[in-house]
């Protein structure tokens, strides 16, 4: 009784002096400044970044974006054909590759950690060895790549090909995939879970009607992101056999048969390759620029696609 | 069973992105069919005689051969062969020619296990790669296509103006490590100029550059032998795969010293070019000092041609013979930034071809 007068006191004490302190709380103020400055710190940042490839590349992007789309790698910067049409073309069989592969084994693996394994220490090695994983520097990935998809596969991926360095990225994100879709099914509230059983669902149905909506979103955030990361390696793919001075072909986004040839270019290859030739030839910087600008640019369309989705599965949870 | 239906959605927005960039203008040169990867390797010229498919494009100027052809080799020499290979394609748009730079000795390794028809190098063949390929059985060609000059560098206000190859190896040579200044460079009984008491940065190619070889077996192996020693530099340097951090580098202090391919500093602006002193005075590096010897820090661009795949690939054949033309030999090394061959070492190359 006594103890309880003494809290109600102090809390009444703390309420007064709240009541008579000046309006304003410093100490909330400054925090929120803190904060803020942070995170405009984070956008001037990444502000110049953008607003220095965007002006560096403004002469191509201007002057002839659709040639540049079109082209392909050339000796010299001021060639009318020079532009990244194979990289693209790389790039985007490589993205699908990292979607197909990574994404529904990443995901598989992800429910079976959470929902099926049994919490021991051998599941435990596993969840660390997964977490190691996605902390080991890309180039390695890139040597994994080399010995077993480049030479011992040769066959299957058509050696130094699209195939090859597909496969290599997929398995890149792989860990990071696992881990983002741990995370979100996780999140899903045990009360869901236990509503489902209770109305007689098999564990396949609960995972299937409950937890994988439900995850979904947070899914999606993830392994879209890793797919960002993962589109954007370059070392793995010099070391995987990426072309750096001519391809001879250009195919369509649509020719199949470029997947497994033995000849292939992307994006981020092609951008270290002309930040270099940059030397030789100074206009190989804009050119340079120009494909930083591409490459974003097609980020941002994934991450929107990402968002898109996100939004879709939200609602569908509200 | 939502799951597959959102990989379709994914798949179908990037294939959207795919669509509206290939949209935006798919050009002349774009038909090229995919390279038969398969049967690449031993022998290029099975598609030869198949008549290409899309002849549609650029037929009219002639376009009777088509095949492919793989190169690889120096990342020095690549520009040379990639322009001769698109001035090529104005006359035969069907020949793939794909070209790669991991370097000159990696080159060597992929041409002497037969996967490349040429190699590309900015030094000649070692007798140990020479021996690699003999196992193998592959019979090459050597051909200097072009020079290409190193530069020696510093600062913008160094007042130094010439150095002698003595000079360099005191600077940088094997038994340089350590030393701080440039005046360091007289303490070890060589003749030498006059250098100032100043701080030393040196910056340079790394050890898997054809551009450090060629500058250890110009400037400092002569020298180095004489004196028992090993023929490298000093280790304690900013070494960089990269000209333009090289470059970087010598712009940041008005002491520095280092050496880039003279096709590089020829664009650098903030850097001076020394004069090297090779025993016969003080020459300057510019494009005509370097094709008649005169500046001594220069060194050949060859390619190495497979006898065999030659033999079966009229691509290949095409290729070179074009090479060797003025196109090649004259245009495409001087468009990228080297130096012309003399016209009697342009004579000596053809005749190497042609005797082959």
């Amino acid at each position: 009784m006594a103890k309880a007068r003494l809290i109600g006191d102090r809390t009444s004490k703390v309420m007064v002096q709240a009541m008579e302190r000046r309006a304003t709380d410093v100490r909330g103020r400054v925090f929120q400044i803190t904060l803020l400055t942070t995170l405009l710190i984070s956008l001037f940042i990444l502000g110049v970044l953008i607003v220095d490839v965007v002006v560096d590349s403004w002469g191509v992007l201007t002057g002839r974006p659709g040639g540049f789309l079109a082209g392909t790698m050339r000796s010299l910067s001021d060639d009318p054909k020079l532009g990244v049409h194979q990289a693209l073309v790389g790039t985007f069989w490589i993205a699908v590759f990292v979607a197909v592969l990574a994404f529904p084994i990443g995901i598989g693996a992800a429910i079976w950690l959470e929902e099926y394994a049994l919490k021991n220490r051998f599941t435990r090695f596993i969840e660390l060895n997964i977490r190691n994983l996605a902390g080991v520097p890309s180039i390695v990935y890139g040597l994994l790549g080399l010995f077993l998809f480049v030479k011992s596969l040769g066959d299957l991926t058509g050696g130094k090909s699209i195939a090859a360095a597909g496969i290599t990225l997929a398995i890149l994100v792989l860990p990071i995939v696992i881990i983002t879709a741990q995370e979100a099914i996780r999140a899903v509230p045990q009360g869901l879970k236990e509503g489902a059983y209770g109305v007689g669902a098999t564990k396949w149905t609960m995972i299937r009607s409950q937890v994988l909506p439900y995850a979904a979103p947070g899914i999606f955030t993830g392994t879209l992101l890793s797919m960002s990361r993962g589109i954007g390696e370059a070392a793995p793919l010099l070391l995987v056999g990426a072309v750096t001075g001519r391809l001879g072909s250009n195919p369509s986004f649509f020719d199949l048969s470029a997947i497994n040839a033995e000849a292939f270019m992307a994006m981020p290859v092609i951008i270290v390759e002309w930040v270099q030739n940059s030397g030789r030839d100074p206009g190989f910087a804009e050119a340079a620029a120009a494909a930083i600008v591409v490459l974003l640019v097609f980020v941002i369309l994934m991450n929107a696609a990402a968002i898109f989705l996100r939004n879709h599965f939200e609602k569908k949870r509200g | 069973m939502r799951l597959p239906r959102l990989l379709v959605l994914i798949i179908g927005l990037m294939t959207t992105f795919a669509l509206v960039a290939a949209a935006c203008g798919n050009d002349d040169d774009d038909g090229g069919a995919a390279p038969d990867s398969a049967g690449q390797t031993d022998s290029g010229g099975d598609s030869v005689g198949s008549s290409s498919s899309d002849s549609g494009s650029g037929g009219d100027s002639g376009g009777s051969i088509s095949g492919s052809v793989t190169i690889s080799g120096s990342s020095t020499v690549e520009p040379i062969s990639v322009r001769v290979a698109e001035l090529f394609e104005e006359v035969e748009p069907d020949v793939q020619v794909t070209v790669d730079g991991p370097g000159t000795g990696d080159g060597f390794k992929l041409f002497c296990e037969g996967e490349t028809d040429i190699s590309d190098a900015s030094r000649p063949i070692k007798d140990s790669e020479a021996a690699d390929c003999a196992e193998s059985g592959i019979e090459f060609v050597e051909l200097r296509v072009g020079i290409d000059g190193i530069a020696v560098m510093t600062g913008e206000g160094n007042p130094v103006g010439c150095v002698s190859f003595n000079d360099i190896y005191g600077l940088v040579g094997p038994e340089s490590t350590g030393f701080g200044s440039w005046s360091d460079a007289g303490s070890l009984g060589l003749t030498t100029s006059n250098l100032p008491d100043a701080e030393l940065d040196i910056y340079g190619p790394g050890e898997e550059s054809g551009t450090f070889d060629s500058f250890i077996e110009i400037v400092l192996e002569d020298i180095a032998d004489e004196r028992g020693q090993d023929a490298t530099t000093r280790p304690d340097y900013n070494a960089n795969a990269d000209d333009n951090v090289i470059i970087q580098g010598i712009q940041s202090s008005d002491t520095s010293f280092g050496w880039v391919g003279f096709a590089f500093a020829a664009h650098a602006s903030g850097v001076k070019l020394l004069d090297v002193d090779g025993g016969d005075g003080c020459v300057g590096a510019n494009a005509d000092t370097i094709a008649s010897g005169e500046y001594p820090v220069s060194r050949s661009l060859y390619i190495y041609v497979n006898k065999a795949k030659a033999a079966a690939n009229p691509a290949l054949v095409a290729y070179v013979d074009y090479y060797m033309s003025d196109d090649g030999l004259g245009t495409a090394v001087s468009d990228v930034g080297y130096v012309n061959l003399t016209d009697d070492a342009k004579g000596a190359t053809r005749a190497n071809w042609a005797g082959r």
